[in-house]
């Protein structure tokens, strides 16, 4: 009986401290939604799975912020920052990709020309 | 159920609450896949040496998810951690190629500078090449007569008693262009010649009528009209015999007369 006691009461003690109010991340909101709008300056789009998250996950972030649950506003916010900073690499990545095949078939060119020369 | 199956489930549900199992198939498999990526970019010395903050960051995460896969309850926050860190090994991953394309980029560019350097010495060497080839081409196909440098265009050149100029004409006639592109300072004279067949009328015609389209090439070729007189000789000043075919073939020609390097000309005949 004094055991089963003992188990309620830690239960409603985590349950509490579960509970405790997370204070409101608006610094990682300001961080997650720069790194949205930098990802997209960049051309990351819809193309990219990432970015799609990133949009999705900053939305739901900020409708947890609207009530005021903060920590799940956080843990989206989090998590949004780092889908945005990958679409972004994954979009530099894709340009300087196509970069390099232009640089490619400029040298093709080139060594064409030199190999016709007389 | 009986009591003790039932105690035995319960005594199995507490053992598995305590020992370390306080994660759920999902958390812990989130966790497994951020210690793959994170082994992977961690054993990477590209992503080391390029991306070295992702690759922390990405072991930082993993630890915390790692430390909150002992307390009970913490799944959500788990499966969060694992989740940043795979996207930090992710990020250093991309970093990675990014930074090494731009390496190899740099290099292309340096090799792309390299080429049309070497392309642009080419064609200059190749110009003065060319110009040295023609100069023994024309110095070859010409005779030095009392007239100056000649360059004798043969009869092959032209239809019978017509005027036109065959396409085969044209190399001939470029290289020449080219020539005097070369030398600005030279001018030259066309002279039309016929063999003694025909009215002498008819030859002085046809000879100024094929001279002019030599002098009219050239000109679509780009040498300006005042570097180019046209004459037309008719049968006069036969170079063999009209007796035969072949004389008179050899009779039927165009001549052009170069000036030398400072623009002076022969007279006429």
């Amino acid at each position: 009986m004094i055991q089963r006691r003992i188990l309620a009461t830690s239960l409603v003690v985590m349950a509490l401290v579960g509970c405790t109010k997370d204070p409101a991340p608006n610094e990682q909101m300001r961080l997650t939604e720069q790194a949205v709008e930098q990802a997209k300056a960049v051309g990351a789009d819809e193309q990219i799975p990432e970015m799609v998250l990133a949009e999705q996950k900053l939305a739901r972030a900020q409708k947890n912020m609207n009530e005021e649950d903060y920590k799940r506003a956080r843990m989206f916010a989090e998590q949004a920052e780092l889908d945005a900073r990958l679409a972004e690499g994954r979009a530099l990545t894709s340009k300087s990709e196509k970069q390099l095949a232009d640089l490619n078939a400029r040298i093709k060119r080139l060594h064409k020309q030199l190999g016709e020369m007389p | 159920m009986n009591a003790n199956s039932m105690r035995l489930t319960l005594a199995l549900l507490a053992v598995s609450l305590l020992a370390g199992c306080a994660t759920q198939p999902d958390a812990e498999q989130s966790l497994e896949a951020a210690r793959d990526s994170f082994q992977k970019v961690k054993e990477d010395t590209d992503a080391l040496r390029y991306a070295p903050r992702d690759v922390i960051r990405a072991g930082d995460s993993l630890s915390r998810a790692d430390r909150l896969s002992t307390y009970w309850g913490s799944d959500a926050d788990v499966e969060h951690y694992a989740y940043l860190s795979q996207r930090y090994s992710a990020i250093a991953t991309e970093h990675t190629k990014l930074s090494i394309n731009q390496e190899r980029q740099a290099k292309l560019q340096l090799e792309i500078e390299r080429l049309q350097l070497n392309l642009r010495e080419a064609k200059l060497v190749s110009v003065q090449q060319q110009g040295k080839w023609l100069e023994e081409q024309i110095n070859l196909a010409t005779t030095e007569t009392d007239r100056g440098l000649v360059l004798t265009l043969g009869d092959v050149l032209f239809d019978p008693a017509d005027s036109e100029l065959k396409p085969a004409a044209n190399r001939t006639l470029l290289k020449l262009t080219q020539f005097l592109q070369l030398n600005p300072r030279r001018v030259v004279r066309v002279e039309g010649y016929t063999d003694n067949r025909g009215s002498s009328e008819e030859n002085l015609t046809l000879s100024k009528a094929r001279a002019q389209a030599v002098a009219d090439t050239m000109i679509d070729l780009g040498i300006d009209e005042k570097r180019i007189q046209v004459v037309g000789y008719g049968a006069d000043f036969p170079v063999t015999e009209n007796a035969s075919n072949r004389g008179r073939a050899q009779n039927r020609r165009v001549e052009i007369v170069f000036s030398d390097d400072q623009g002076k000309l022969g007279s006429d005949r």
